[in-house]
Parts: C-alpha cells; structure tokens; sequence
C-alpha cells in the first residue's frame, strides 16, 4: 500500500512592487562626464544635437536619447536617429536598445543554394526518421517485457520526511506541528522518530544547508543490454553530447563520466576521443593514453587520437614517442598547424642536436652507468640482449630500487647479482645518450623511451654512491669522476625540467649535480629552494613537483634523516599517488626506522606496481621474517592496509617498456628452465612487438614478430600482425605473404582478410583487394572500415580499367575518418598542397639545379630554346618551396610568362597538384608584384587561362577556393 | 560584430492555420511528426497528429475530446510506445496511445482544477529512474504520478492549510541523473519559484521573481542540475547557475529584460544545453546562448562556496506574429527544428539554421 504523501508549503506573500529601476540606477551612473544628466527628467531638447551625441559616453543617457528619438515626440529625424545608433553601437555594441525586432525569414531570404541545402537535409532526415519509425514499431512485440532497472514506485517508506520537511522552511515552522493526519499514516507512525524530529524542531530552523558535492554519484555506466540498436545509438550519442557540454563548461570530470556511459553503451571513435580529450585536460595521462590507444585499435590512424596521445607522450616525457606520433599526423594532414606547433615544442624539450650530446651532463652520467654494466653485468646484459636481441629496457624508476638498497646501507646483504637488473635498466631509461653507447652496439638505437631527465640524475648518483658503499669494486671503472664530471656538467645546468621555468630547473639541475658528488646537505638545500620556488610561483605541475619532493627524500635519506624523508615521500605520493621511487624510499625509511609493518606495506605496493624490483622483493622477505619473529603467527593482522594499486597506475608500468628487472628475470628464468624458454620468449617477444606497434615503430614490431614465428611458426595472430607491420612500412609483397600464411591457418580470419586486401591495394591488384574486401564484408558486415576502403577500392578499379594509361602516382590513403561532432577542433585538417608530395624524379636534362645559379643557367636555355616542355620538366624536380629563391635574382616578365606556359602546356595535365604548389609559391618571389604589372597582355590571357584550367581540376590536393584565392593574388 | 550571415537564422518553414486555439504542439520523438492540442470554439478539446513532408504539414489524424487540452508531455514514455500525456481543463491527467487516441491508457483526475502544466521523465532515456509525470495546476497543488500506480499521486506538493493557494503555472523535471535523484522545479503566479527535491522529499530552495513565473525549465532533466531557466509574466527571464547552492544566497542567477512582454515559454535546445529559445507575448522569438563565466564558483567571505552567475547573448530575435507565442518545441532528433503555436490560431514549423556553430 501506498500512501499519499504531502507535502505542506506554503507562499510567501506578494512583496511590494520594487522600485523602479531608473531611481536605483541614477547614483550609480551619477558621474557623467560633460553636463547635468537628469536621468528621470525629460531629455532636454538641445541634447537631440549630433555634436552632443557624439561627446555623449553615457550608455544609459544615450539609450535615452534614443528612446526620445525614436519615439518621435520631439520630432522625427531619421538622419540623427541612425547616427545616434551607430554611436550607441560603438560604446555598448551588445545594448539591449540596439536591438531591432526582425522579421521572420523565409525560404525566400535565403540565397538558394543555402535553402536547397536546407530543405534536402530536411528531406533525408525524413526518410531516415520515416525507417527509424517504422523499425521501432516492429520492435513494439517486446513491449509487454517488463523492464527490471527500473526502480519501483515511490511509495511509503518516504512518508515521514516529506510530512516533515515543511518544518525545513523555517517561517512556518510554528504552526507545523499539529498537522492533521490521515489515519492510514497512523500505522507507519514511528515514535522515535517523530521526537527526534520535535527535538531536531530548532536546529532545523536553518535553511535547507544543502550544498551540492563537486561530483555526485553519476552512474559510469548505463544498463543498456535490453535495448535496441536504434535506442543505443540514441543513447550513446545523447549521453556523449552532455560530454561534450560538461566539456565546454570546463566540468572535464563530468565530461568524463559522461563520455564512459555513452561508451559503456556503444563504444565509439568519438567518445573515446573526446574522453582522452578531458582526460588530458584533468592531466590523468594514462587514462587518456588508453582512450588514445582504444581509438587506434578501432580505427588505426585516426588523426585526433595520435594528436593527443602525442600530447600525453610529451607530458609523460616520452618526447620520442611524441615526435613519431607528430610525424605520422604531419604525414597524414601536413598542413595541421595543431601538431606542427607541437612537434615544434617537443622537439625543443628533446633538445637533441648530437652537438649537445657529448657536453650534456647527462650522457656523462649514461657513461657512469654503462660502466657500471659492463663490469658487473655483463653476462646477464647479454644474455637478456640474446634473448631479446631489441628489446626496449627502461623504466627509469624500477632502477631506482636496487640502488637505493644499497645507500640503506643495511645490514642485510643479498647476493648482488639481484640488484644488477637496476644500473641496466638505468642505463636503459636514457636515450638522449643512446648514440653514444658504442659498448652496446645495435642494441642502443632501439631505445626509444624517453623518461624525465631529471629523475635519472638522481639514480645515477643513487646507484653509485650504493656501489661504493656496497662494493668498491664497481665504482673502479667508472670513467666518470665526480670533478671531472661537474666540469663538464655545469655547462648543462639549465637543462629544462618539466614544465619548470628556468630558474627552479636550475635549482633542480645543482641539486641532483650536488646529490651526484655526494653532497647531500647541499643538494638538500638547493631542493629545498627549488620546492619553495615552486610553490611561490604557482605552476601546476604535481609530477614534477613530485620529482623534486622525491629527489629531496633521497637527500634525506642519505643523510640518516628517515623522519624528513618519509615525510616527503608522503608528500610526493599525495601528488602522484603509486609512483614508484618516493615509495621505495619511504620503505626504506620506514624500515631503517624499524617501522617494519609500514615498510613492509610499502614494499607490497611497490611490487604490485611492478614485480620487478629485487630490491622489494629482498627486502620483503627480510621483514616478513622479522615479523615473524616480533609478532608470532599472527604477524599479517597487524599489518597496516595494503593499498590496492589500481590497474591503470600498473598499466603504466606495463606501457612502459619492460623494466630493466622484468628483463632480467626473465632471463634468468630461460636460462634456468630450457624447456620453458621457447614460450617465455614467444609471448615475450609478441607483447614486445604489440608494444612496437602500439608505438607506431613498425621495424622493430616486425622483427619481435619474426622472432616468434621462428620459435612457434603455427601462431595466427602472429602472421596478422606482422602483415600490419608490413602493411605499414609499405612492404605489400610481404604482407600479402604473411597474410596467406595466416589465411592457411585459419581460413576465415577476417583481419587476414582485411589486411591482405590493404596489401593487394598497395600492389595495385584492385581485384584482389576487393574480393578481399567483400569477403570480410561476408564475414562480418559491420565492418566499417572494411566499407569504406572497398568503395574506394572500386572507384580506383574502375579508374585503373578506365585509363591505366597513365594513373596518377599517389599514395594509398589509410583509412582515417575524422569524427566531425568533437568540440575542440584541435586538428583541423587543411587538405593542401604542402608535403607529400609524389613527383617522379624524371633525370634527363641538367634536370637537378642544387642552387639558383644551376637553376637559372637551366631555365635561360630552355627559355632560349623556346622549349616549354625543358621548362616543364625542370619545375617538376624542383620543390616549389624553393623556388622563389632560386628566381629571386632573376624574375622578369618573360620569365613568369615562360614558367606560366610551362605549367600550362606540360605541367598541367600531369600534375595540377605541382602546378598548383608551383603557382602558390611563385608569388612569393621579391619583386613579383613589380614584375606583375609588367606582363604583356598575352601573358596575362594565359595566366587566365591556367587558372581556369587549374579550377576545373577535381583535385585532393587544394579546392576550388584555394585556386581562387590564388588567382586573385595573380590577376 | 560577426556579419549577419554568420548568425543563426530563424525561418518560417511552415505556417498552418487551424480551426481551434492551439495551446501546446509537441514533436513526437523519433519522427517527423507532430501533436497539436486546443480547444475548439464549442468547447471542447482537440488533438491533431500532423506530419511534415514536402514543406507543408500533413494532417494525419485528429480526435475530439470533451475537455479543451491545455499541456502535453513525451517526458515519461518509452521510445517504442510514444504515449503521450495530457493535462485538461478539467483537472484530468490522461495518457493516450498516439494509434489508438480514442481512449486513454490511463486516467485520473488529477486536480480539481485546470492542469497548466505538464512534465515527464524517465522516459525515451532522458532520466535515469522510474517515469514520473508531474502536473501543476489552478488550485495551487503540484503532483507526481507514477503510470505505473492507478488513481493516486506518488507525491503532492500543496500549500498548508489556510494559506492562500496560488496558481501553480509551470513545472519541469530535472536532477535526474541517477535512480534517487530527481528534482522538480514549480513556478507560481505571485513570482514564487519552488525547488522540490523527490529524492529526500523536501523542499530544496524558493525565491521569488516578484512577477508571475509563467515558464521553468532546466537545460538538461538528465544531468546533476546545471541551470534553470524561469520567465515572467513582465518580460524579464532569469538563468539560475543550479551547480553551486550557498546556504543563505542559494543560486547565482543571471537576468535580462528581453521582451516587452511576457515571456510565455522557454525550451533549451535538446542537442545543446547552453542554447534557448525565449517566445514572447508580442509574438516574437528570441534565442539566447548562455556564456559561463570563468570560474563557476568562488568562495565567499565565509568561505562557503557560492555560484557565479555568467552571461547571456541574444544570438537572433524575429517577430512571428501580433498574438503571444504560447508552446515552443524542438524536435529532439532534429537539430534546429522546432515547432510553435500562437494564439492566432496558427502552428509554425521553423528552422533555426547555424546552431552548431555558434
């Protein structure tokens, strides 16, 4: 049973008309300027004047004026009125008395091209709702289904606090009591609760203190298992269109929220986009390089997701994988201004002209390191370099571990080949320096991480000042000597850090040189200032305030202070929950202050951000053992909560190359156990090669393949992807091989399909392709990109039955559909000429003029000779980049009139594309607009011509408009 | 200034002149179709299905039913079914099955009184939670039925005894983004503007406007409420920031004075939240785009956090007609077309060109 459930309000009275609104307004705007202004009071007639209304700069007096004028008590004066308006719009342009009511507009008040547009959008929309329509009502049988999510009616068990809230409303709140109740409501009557809510009568009296949260429980996910397609689609669109307006009122965590229901619902391109969009505005990095990811698994080569993986590659510090990311975008639209920028800024953090190499101090400390390898480790490095002949090993942080063991100075000794994995992976984490590894051989140009440069100077000197404390034997080699090291590193002191400004990057730098020559106090200090500094100047940058509270910690922790260094451990970890170095300190504080449970969940957490820290692992055991023996049995139930790791923080771990211990370990284990190695390396070398291609490094994804199929030839998957590598290094032959290979695998493989059509394209067997194509299709019809290419691929097989004459040399065009409903249009794709462009290198005359005298000497005899086609074949090996400067000298008339001919007679027809490139750049030339006006008049009809000739040209290359604007600038 | 090319347009699509006074027309969802409801001049009630197609509006179906229709709503159905609910002068709160329109599928005589107002959710997936139709009315009262429950309201929103009743003129849905969750905003003819909270059943917030709220509507019902639109009776409209409530100001608000005469409803365009259509009694339209400041919140003196109202922009006004603009609706599966009807007995298809790039 139900019960009615009332809810008393009650009104407040009318209030007293307000005043009006001039009186309010008049002492406010009291101070104008030239005369006595009497707001109330009629507009003095002399006031309707043009000379006062120009002086005039009172907003509201004008809107008065106006007013006046218009109501044309005074007079009608259509002139002054105008004139008056015009004025008023130059003070206040948005004011409300500007505004004009319009009249309705019709079909008739639009241009007709716009109004055909309209009403044939119009029309499909009809057509499409018409289908939708009759669909769902076919859908209509299920009807009857009951839905189970949705919640019952609203019934009873509210009663009570509705009945109450009117005593939340606190003017009434005397004569709610003896409200007169329905029987019914006398069997729910709880008497307890009615004299708290008597008791709670004066507290209540305040205003409902309801204050929103900042984030209140959206649901991430939206049940929609029971719907239909249409319905999903509806919802999912719905659901990212709130996305999307969260997004542009700067509410990124609910545009988050909102774009996971709309993927939870249907996953999109879009969403998932959009989401990396939020994410990298709420700094989550790795979500956002996930969603990244998720777009390019769905749609390889989609723009907008390399873009911002781009980004989240560039604040993660992997420049390298920004920039291959860049180039791939800039190979795709050249004319992306969004990632040009980018690649610009990136490529400045990189700072990697090799000049700088050898003075950087951080290949300074890259050489420490190595040395430190190639004593210590060097069975183990390479063996782990047999075994994963390119194997990236990074992960900057896990090498922290075993050195920072070693400056515990502890007690307990473990056989140390354990602790090597870290000096490796040390090494590893630096590719700034990987040029200058001659002792590494092949193996250094494959690394391509790049992590914070910072960090690694810290672990440098951790691990050295563990080494001499350990074992003096390794410090021997190192040709890196402190003083002979600082003088060369000073040079690079202001090396940028993060999103530090110079001066706290400085700070930063002398600190970690400081921390590296063992001065630790003093590195102490220069942190210190660093994070002051940091804080006085309010930049939003946790990680790397993060880094410098954790490099303070290891100062700290070097000079015995374990209080200050857990303390700033915990700092670091509140701004970068789970990174892994400020942890791995704060256990060893922990445990050098015998606070072994805290170190022990310490090190629990560090290993479950990644297994591969010796370090963790030995030190676990130690304190498990010693807790055992203070505690008894029952050591674990005073453990302190062991945080769990969320997976995205250990998804970073894995994003990251395998870390240097990972390696190891591994190695170790194929040595141990032969008969397990084949399948360790197998599934090694296949997530190293999915690794690479998620990367986008193709080359080294296809050898980690090649490297599986030799241990297990009979992997289908393999073969795919090794095609997709192919695919993308343009290596159809082979694509096509391996896509066979996979097809005798499994005959139905739809990648293999897939994959092999892309291959027969781009061995022009358009056939082939397309049988290809309808197979996928017949295997799995939603395929869209599938669709997609086959339609193209027919169109170019009709061109190529049509006229395989002469086909113009262009690139395959990789399937990318940009999803046009993003907000952000961070990549507006400008479909131009720049790049790519494929010109046949023709070498038949003196064709290659390297500077503008060839060039000239050149074009003099053709132009001599008369011969146009000369002409023509000499613009087609010169890039139109270069070719204002190569005529500068020499423009004239008769020059522009003979290159026009050119373009015109030879170039024209075989490649408008180049004519166009040509044209845009020969403008440029100094002096052109000179020479321009000197052209005779049969000149000038043949650059009429062209231009018409060029517009009629269907191109991808450039558009009507653009030849249009080019032309204005000629004609 | 942008040029005026560059602004969105409003035209006239379609005008169609009918036989009876039209109160409410609204898109049925998923089609290109609409209902218009009124009264004919014998007094009773009247509902009409018309569908666009090739520029004109078709009529497809029309019912006469004893009492003039004054409000409508597709709020609280699903997808599939499409009923639709209607308030009468009567007081009775009806659904009706859109192909079978002769009898209700349910029906209860709500108020004792004319039902002004209507509003659903929970239904064509805008509103997580059960569908819920709310009525106000005449005889002071707001209620909240559940389809599902025959006969009786589910909640009942009435002045306390002995105080005057006022004219309940508008009701709208929002908050609802989860189960619990869901608010329900009333505005009254003396200026009073009542925020019901269904989840804890109490009433959340009041203000008054000082002239009589003749429209409330929040930009989206299916998202922790963002903002509320209310208008009035002197041609003022005010724009609550509903994201941050200090205890004593309650919502930052943002008014303008737009029309010269009343403001007689406000719909937020379905595929942009931050864009609305203000229609007039003069019988002018005005569509506005609300610009959020900066920061959406700040802190006050007591450090309670208190919202910050932004600003609007009026993006195009037109003139429809010499007789007040009474129902506004966009169709929610296509951008910019919308549907209005007048007093001059005429209903309007109009395209609103350029929404999305404004």
């Amino acid at each position: 049973m139900t019960v009615k459930i009332i809810l008393k309000v009650n009104h407040r009275c009318q209030p007293a008309v307000p005043p009006l609104r001039t009186c309010a307004d008049m002492s406010a705007d009291a101070v104008f300027c030239s005369s006595t202004v009497d707001y109330r009071g009629k507009v003095p007639v002399q006031h309707l004047d043009y000379g006062y209304i120009e002086k005039c700069k009172d907003v509201k007096y004008m809107e008065k004026i106006l007013k006046v004028l218009r109501s044309g008590d005074e007079g009608i004066y259509p002139h002054l009125t105008t004139f008056c308006e015009s004025h008023l719009e130059k003070l206040h342009p948005r004011s409300p008395a500007l505004r004009k009511d319009n009249e309705v507009a019709t079909a008739a008040s639009l241009s007709k091209d716009e109004w055909s547009q309209i009403v044939d959008e119009l029309k499909t929309w009809q057509e499409e709702t018409k289908k939708t329509e009759t669909s769902l009502k076919q859908q209509r049988v299920f009807d009857d289904l009951p839905k189970e999510n949705i919640p019952p009616i609203r019934g009873s068990n509210c009663s009570i606090a509705l009945s109450e809230t009117s005593n939340a409303n606190e003017k009434r709140s005397s004569s709610t009591c003896p409200l007169p109740r329905d029987y019914r409501e006398w069997d729910k009557f709880d008497v307890e609760r009615e004299c708290e809510k008597i008791d709670g009568n004066v507290v209540k009296n305040d205003p409902p203190a309801i204050v929103t949260k900042r984030n209140p429980e959206i649901k991430t996910k939206v049940e929609a298992a029971l719907l239909t397609q249409q319905e999903k689609l509806f919802l999912a669109n719905r659901e990212k269109d709130k996305g999307n307006e969260a997004f542009r009122a700067k509410d990124y965590e609910e545009a988050v929220v909102y774009y996971s229901r709309s993927l939870s619902i249907i996953a999109t391109v879009a969403a998932y986009n959009n989401r990396a969009q939020a994410e990298i505005k709420l700094h989550h990095w790795h979500k956002a390089m996930s969603d990244c990811q998720s777009v390019l698994q769905l749609q390889p080569g989609n723009v907008k997701a390399l873009l911002r993986r781009a980004t989240v590659h560039k604040h993660t510090d992997h420049f390298q994988l920004a920039v291959e990311d860049l180039r791939t975008v800039l190979r795709e639209e050249p004319q992306n201004a969004a990632a040009t920028k980018l690649l610009s800024e990136t490529e400045k953090l990189m700072e990697h002209p090799p000049v700088q190499h050898r003075k950087g101090k951080k290949i300074l400390i890259k050489e420490v390191e190595e040395e430190h390898n190639s004593e210590d480790n060097e069975e183990k490095e390479a063996e782990a370099f047999l075994v994963e002949p390119s194997q990236p090993v990074g992960g900057e942080e896990s090498s922290a571990a075993p050195a920072e063991r070693g400056d515990m100075g502890n007690a307990q000794k473990k056989p140390h080949g354990r602790g090597d994995g870290g000096p490796h992976g040390n090494e590893a984490g630096n590719p700034h320096a990987a040029g200058h590894w001659r002792g590494k051989g092949g193996s250094a140009d494959k690394y391509k991480v790049t992590p914070d440069s910072k960090e690694k100077v810290a672990n440098g000197t951790n691990k050295r000042g563990s080494t001499a404390s350990v074992q003096a034997d390794q410090s021997s080699g190192g040709k890196g000597t402190p003083d002979g090291g600082s003088a060369r590193e000073t040079i690079d002191l202001d090396a940028p850090c993060g999103a530090l400004p110079p001066p706290l990057s400085r700070l930063k730098n002398e600190g970690n040189l400081l921390f590296k020559n063992g001065q630790f106090s003093d590195a102490l200090e220069k942190y210190s200032q660093a994070i002051q500094g940091y804080t006085d100047s309010a930049i939003d940058s946790p990680e790397d305030l993060c880094v410098l509270y954790s490099n303070r910690a290891a100062c700290y922790l070097k000079d015995g202070n374990s209080q200050d260094c857990i303390q700033d451990c915990t700092r670091a970890l509140e701004l970068q929950p789970f990174s892994l170095k400020p942890l791995l300190r704060r256990a060893m504080a922990y445990e050098s202050l015998e606070r072994y449970r805290k170190a022990y969940a310490d090190y629990k957490t560090v290993l479950q951000i990644d297994v591969g820290v010796p370090a963790a692992h030995d030190s676990v055991n130690r304190i498990t053992r010693l807790l055992i023996e203070q505690d008894g049995a029952e050591w674990r139930e005073k453990l302190p909560e062991i945080p769990l790791v969320p997976l995205s923080a250990q998804q970073h771990r894995r994003e990251e190359p395998p870390s240097a211990e990972a390696l190891q370990a591994r190695a170790e284990k194929a040595a141990r156990d032969a008969e397990r190695k084949a399948e360790v390396r197998f599934t090694a070398s296949k997530q190293d090669g999915n690794e690479f291609v998620k990367k986008g490094q193709y080359q080294d994804a296809m050898a980690k393949y090649s490297d599986c199929l030799k241990l297990k030839p009979e992997e289908c998957a393999i073969y795919t992807n090794r095609a997709l590598c192919y695919l993308k290094l343009e290596r159809f032959t082979e694509a096509k091989q391996d896509c066979d290979a996979a097809l005798k695998l499994e005959p139905n493989n739809k990648k293999a399909f897939y994959r092999r059509a892309l291959a027969n394209k781009g061995l022009k067997d358009y056939l082939a392709c397309s049988s290809d194509l309808q197979e996928v299709l017949q295997q799995d019809p939603n395929v869209q990109e599938a669709e997609k290419e086959l339609e193209e691929v027919t169109a170019l097989l009709r061109q190529s039955l049509a006229s395989d004459a002469q086909a113009k040399p262009r690139k395959t065009v990789p399937i990318t559909e940009v999803e046009d409903d993003e907000e952000e249009g961070g990549a507006t794709a400008l479909p131009d000429s720049e790049g790519s462009g494929c010109r046949g290198e023709e070498v038949n005359i003196n064709l290659h003029p390297t500077n503008a005298y060839e060039f000239g000497q050149s074009l003099n005899a053709a132009r001599c000779g008369g011969n146009a086609a000369a002409c023509a074949d000499l613009l087609a090996s010169t890039a139109p980049e270069a070719l204002p400067q190569y005529l500068s000298s020499q423009l004239d008339g008769r020059t522009v009139g003979f290159i026009v001919q050119a373009l015109d007679s030879h170039l024209l027809e075989k490649d408008p594309a180049l004519v166009y490139r040509h044209l845009d750049h020969l403008h440029t030339t100094g002096r052109f607009s000179v020479v321009l006006m000197l052209l005779e008049k049969e000149e000038r009809c043949r650059l009429t011509r062209l231009f018409e000739r060029l517009s009629a040209v269907e191109s991808t290359e450039f558009t009507r408009n653009d030849v249009q604007n080019l032309a204005n600038k000629y004609i | 200034m942008s040029s005026p090319l560059s602004k969105p347009q409003i035209i006239a699509h379609i005008q169609k002149s009918l036989n009876y006074t039209i109160f409410d027309s609204k898109w049925i969802p998923c089609s290109a179709k609409f209902v218009s409801l009124g009264n004919f001049a014998r007094g009773t009630g009247v509902m009409q299905i018309y569908e666009v197609q090739h520029g004109e509006a078709q009529l497809i179906k029309e019912v006469e039913k004893p009492k003039p229709i004054k409000c409508a709503t597709f709020g609280a159905t699903s997808l599939q079914q499409r009923h639709i609910a209607t308030g009468d002068f009567d007081g009775n709160l009806n659904i009706w099955n859109l192909e079978v329109p002769e009898v209700p599928v349910y029906s209860v005589k709500a108020h004792k009184e004319i039902v002004n107002s209507i509003d659903g959710v929970g239904g064509l997936g805008i509103g997580d939670g059960a569908p819920e139709i709310v009525t106000g009315s005449r005889d002071g009262t707001v209620k909240l039925w559940d389809p599902r429950q025959r006969d009786s309201p589910v909640a009942n929103m009435e002045p306390v005894e002995g105080e005057t009743k006022r004219d309940c003129w508008t009701v709208a849905f929002g908050h609802a983004f989860n189960d619990q969750d869901r608010c329900v905003c009333a505005g009254y003819d003396n200026g009073d503007i009542k925020l019901f909270d269904l989840r804890n059943m109490s009433l959340r917030w009041e203000t008054n406007i000082k002239n009589g709220v003749c429209c409330v509507e929040f930009d989206r019902k299916d998202i922790n409420m963002n903002k509320l639109v209310a208008t009035s009776l002197e041609g003022k409209f005010h724009v609550f920031d509903m994201r941050t409530q200090h205890p004593t100001k309650g919502f930052a608000s943002v008014s303008e004075k737009a029309h010269k005469s009343t403001i007689w409803q406000v719909r937020h365009l379905p595929q942009n939240r931050d864009i609305f259509m203000t229609a007039g009694g003069a019988g002018n339209l005005h569509l506005w785009k609300y610009e959020y400041p900066a920061e959406r919140s700040k802190k006050d003196s007591d450090d309670v956090d208190m919202g910050v109202a932004g600003s609007v922009n009026l993006l195009q006004n037109v003139t429809l007609s010499t007789q007040p603009i009474a129902s506004l609706d966009w169709s929610p599966d296509k951008q910019g077309l919308c549907v209005c009807s007048g007093f001059d007995q005429t209903v309007r298809v109009l395209i609103v060109t350029k929404l999305n790039v404004v």
